[in-house]
């Protein structure tokens, strides 16, 4: 590689956009080559400080309101989660009913009730995305957030503290999901927020992507865990894997 | 698709320099979204990033042409990015100044340079989204990142030297 070509070529090596040939070829210029390692210092440190220090404009709290009213009706988010709790309520005259069905969801292991699962999930978040109320208990600290859920759940979910590892906690909510109420813990990577979902029972694992957010799910201690993220598949298997094999 | 709302924001925010005139932008961008939801493919956030780009230029054209035709000047110039940026850490850097330069960026560069190190889209995406070659988001990055670190030079100066007088 000539040595302007290789000048032209250091920003996407900088931002991980070579391919493995060309950044191999790259680093043998800058071994040998003290001023272009410098400058690709620089542009490290530059990334850096701008990631660091430069403003990210959060939306302003009006705006999802605005934004909404102003869609037109059938695009409104509709709320499967409100209606269950309805369906839930006249269940409570059939209990045995319910039981049977409630059952058959927790074993139900196919497809179609992991499609109807990821749709809820997907309207869950966006109903909290769009309420503002993706937290209901703020806090880095697993001994505050715990008990707070554990203390409105009738299970305890387990909170895991993952900052070392760049994860930080930001929080828990309370939540309704797959027919029962939910824990939900908030986890930051970046500007990205991670939502882990976590009831009691078991089911299989799953991986997948569906309107732009990526889902991935295991089951450990007797917990079943669905994480609902922005963040990319490969980070959110990372957050996935310390999340599951934490003590 | 709302999940993507700060994102959305962040760069209505960064290309009209407002609260105010980024709300209005992303209120048309949003309605046009919705009427054309049938037309997503792949990834809902550079699809959605696109739509409100546009709608920014749309705007930037009407409400300020004087900046878009000086950065479109600006990148037929061909100059050398073989140095590099200015120096520049984490650490020293003034958050303010720090702002008012990327905010003084012509609108190209400082979008490509919001994309990728705010949103931290990959070039492809960001090539989609500002609807040029990839090769050009490239450049555009080069190009802001040395724009930065020269304007960073000159104003860390300048307010320096207020101090000092």
């Amino acid at each position: 590689m000539k040595p302007e070509q290789a000048a032209k070529l250091l920003h996407a090596y900088v931002d991980g956009e070579l391919d493995p040939s060309a950044s191999i070829e790259l680093e043998a210029c800058l071994a040998g080559d003290p001023a272009l390692r410098a400058a690709s210092e620089r542009l490290r440190a530059m990334s850096a400080a701008i990631r660091e220090k430069a403003d990210y404009h959060a939306a302003p709290e009006r705006l999802a309101a605005r934004l909404l009213e102003s869609l037109p009706d059938e695009r409104k988010p509709r709320a499967p989660a409100a209606l269950q709790r309805r369906w839930l309520a006249a269940a409570g005259v059939f209990a045995m009913l319910a039981a049977v069905v409630f059952a058959l969801l927790q074993l139900a292991g196919d497809r179609r009730d992991e499609e109807r699962l990821i749709q809820e999930l997907l309207s869950t978040h966006g109903r909290a995305v769009l309420a503002g109320r993706m937290i209901d208990i703020a806090s880095a600290d697993r001994h505050t957030v715990k008990p707070w859920l554990s203390a409105r759940l009738p299970f305890s979910p387990p909170v895991v503290d993952l900052a070392q590892e760049g994860f930080p906690l930001a929080g828990g909510r309370l939540d309704y999901a797959a027919g029962r109420p939910v824990a939900v813990l908030l986890y930051k990577r970046r500007e990205h927020a991670i939502e882990a979902f976590i009831w009691p029972g078991a089911r299989g694992a799953a991986r997948l992507s569906r309107d732009g957010l990526n889902f991935e799910s295991f089951s450990r201690d007797g917990m079943t865990y669905w994480l609902v993220s922005d963040l990319d598949p490969r980070e959110l298997d990372q957050f996935a894997r310390l999340l599951g094999k934490s003590p | 698709m709302l999940p993507h709302l700060g994102a959305a924001f962040n760069l209505a925010r960064w290309l009209t320099r407002n609260d105010h005139d980024a709300e209005d932008v992303l209120q048309e961008a949003m309605m046009r979204a919705y009427r054309y939801f049938d037309s997503l493919r792949g990834e809902a956030r550079p699809w959605l990033l696109a739509i409100v780009r546009n709608a920014c230029f749309t705007w930037l054209r009407s409400n300020r042409p004087a900046e878009i035709a000086a950065s479109l000047e600006d990148e037929k110039e061909q100059a050398s990015e073989a140095e590099g940026p200015e120096a520049l850490t984490a650490r020293d850097v003034d958050r303010r100044l720090l702002n008012e330069a990327i905010s003084a960026l012509p609108a190209q560069f400082r979008e490509a340079l919001v994309l990728r190190e705010l949103e931290d889209l990959s070039y492809k995406d960001i090539a989609r989204i500002t609807d040029v070659p990839i090769g050009t988001v490239m450049s555009r990055l080069a190009r802001a990142r040395r724009l930065l670190g020269e304007s960073m030079r000159v104003i860390t100066r300048a307010s320096r030297g207020e101090v000092h007088e």
